[in-house]
């Protein structure tokens, strides 16, 4: 079974395609921010490098966010997209368990932290478990502050990830016994994407195309006020 | 406050354009005024300012467009957004946050979901066809150490 894996919630769009042996290709660009432009151009580069067929691909891997929403529009429509046309599942992975993925030997507490900008992070905390990385709180969007000041409260030694602690490494010299911060550790991969999917297809947890949505932790009820003097033709 | 006064649509833009000089990464642009004062007219001259030489037009239908001039040129129309919701949906976080000065037509509708740091350009049609009057307000920190070069760029319009 191969999976293609597609990741845009960050700066970075990546690609990557792989299965029972592993990863077998992949492709990341972390600068320039053109997704639309990269997206589909990488996926058709790398699948012929690799001599795959997309009629191969099994199911489709996408990283849902939270992120960036000029990112995670494009991954996920071409998600959609690939679904509909080879007629092939699709799984949705969150951006922050992407990140934690890969440090996940480490005994300290995870903390994948993403730059949501206009001052925010979203972030989340996870701790090493056999086979990988369980998540212990819920996805969420605050300050950089806040996020300081769980860690403070927890106390504990911790790895931090994401480009949100290359933004503001106040946090790692706030926080007595936090580390991280490297550029190596900024972007989820789609190799992490492919490598956490692949479980989650044998077991079919799938989702049709159509429930597949980018996770926005932003959320605002509020209608605007649109008033008489705007003379706005409804 | 500065208000001013146009005669054109030619005047507006170059107005516009005028403004445009002062533009540094991250500001914010709220263009406020009923359907037809100029906008967009507005926006095209803000454009030209910052040596965008590509086509300006409204988009009204398609939300967002960018522009590469002197500073990247995101401009934005949310006549059509019925919930701040579908703003945060646009991800207006990220546009304001990236460097580029961001122009948003009707943005005085959706000032609650806005950082309290812009320039509120308020367009109003007076006796003649072409006549405008504009009143230029600061609000926040980021213009009124503009403020004076500001006065300076639009008194030739000032009334």
């Amino acid at each position: 079974m191969l999976i293609l894996g597609i990741e845009t919630a960050t700066i970075q769009v990546g690609c990557a395609i792989g299965g029972h042996e592993g990863v077998l290709a992949s492709f990341h660009a972390a600068k320039g921010r053109r997704h639309v432009e990269t997206l589909v151009p990488a996926i058709e580069f790398m699948c012929r490098q690799a001599t795959i067929e997309l009629s191969e691909i099994s199911a489709i891997a996408v990283d849902v966010g939270p992120g960036l929403f000029s990112g995670l529009r494009v991954g996920v429509a071409a998600a959609k997209a690939l679904s509909h046309a080879l007629r092939i599942p699709t799984i949705g992975i969150s951006s922050l368990d992407l990140l934690a993925f890969p440090v996940r030997y480490t005994n300290r507490l995870i903390v994948p932290a993403i730059d949501a900008r206009r001052g925010e992070l979203f972030y989340s905390m996870y701790r090493q478990v056999p086979g990988g990385a369980q998540r212990l709180v819920p996805y969420q969007v605050g300050t950089p502050d806040d996020l300081a000041s769980e860690l403070l409260a927890r106390g504990e030694d911790c790895l931090v990830v994401g480009d949100g602690a290359m933004r503001y490494p106040a946090i790692l010299t706030e926080v007595s016994g936090a580390e991280g911060g490297d550029a190596t550790s900024a972007f989820p991969s789609a190799a992490s994407l492919v490598e956490l999917a692949h479980p989650q297809a044998l077991r079919e947890e799938f989702v049709q195309p159509w429930e597949l949505e980018p996770l926005y932790l932003r959320k605002s009820d509020a209608e605007i006020n649109w008033t008489a003097a705007m003379d706005r033709a409804t | 406050m500065i208000r001013a006064a146009t005669t054109s649509v030619e005047d507006t833009r170059a107005l516009a354009a005028e403004v445009a000089g002062l533009a540094a990464p991250g500001d914010l642009i709220v263009l406020a005024g009923d359907l037809g004062t100029g906008k967009t007219a507005f926006a095209q001259g803000f454009a030209k300012g910052l040596g965008v030489e590509e086509a300006v037009t409204s988009p009204a239908f398609i939300l967002v467009r960018s522009y590469e001039g002197r500073l990247p040129l995101v401009h934005l129309d949310v006549y059509r957004l019925e919930t701040m919701q579908e703003l945060v949906d646009l991800g207006i976080a990220e546009l304001l946050d990236d460097g580029a000065v961001t122009l948003i037509e009707w943005g005085d509708a959706v000032a609650p979901g806005l950082p309290a740091d812009f320039l509120e350009v308020r367009l109003e049609a007076k006796e003649g066809a072409d006549d405008r009057l504009l009143s230029i307000r600061t609000v926040g920190p980021g213009w009124p150490p503009r403020a004076r070069a500001l006065k300076e760029a639009v008194a030739k319009w000032s009334i």
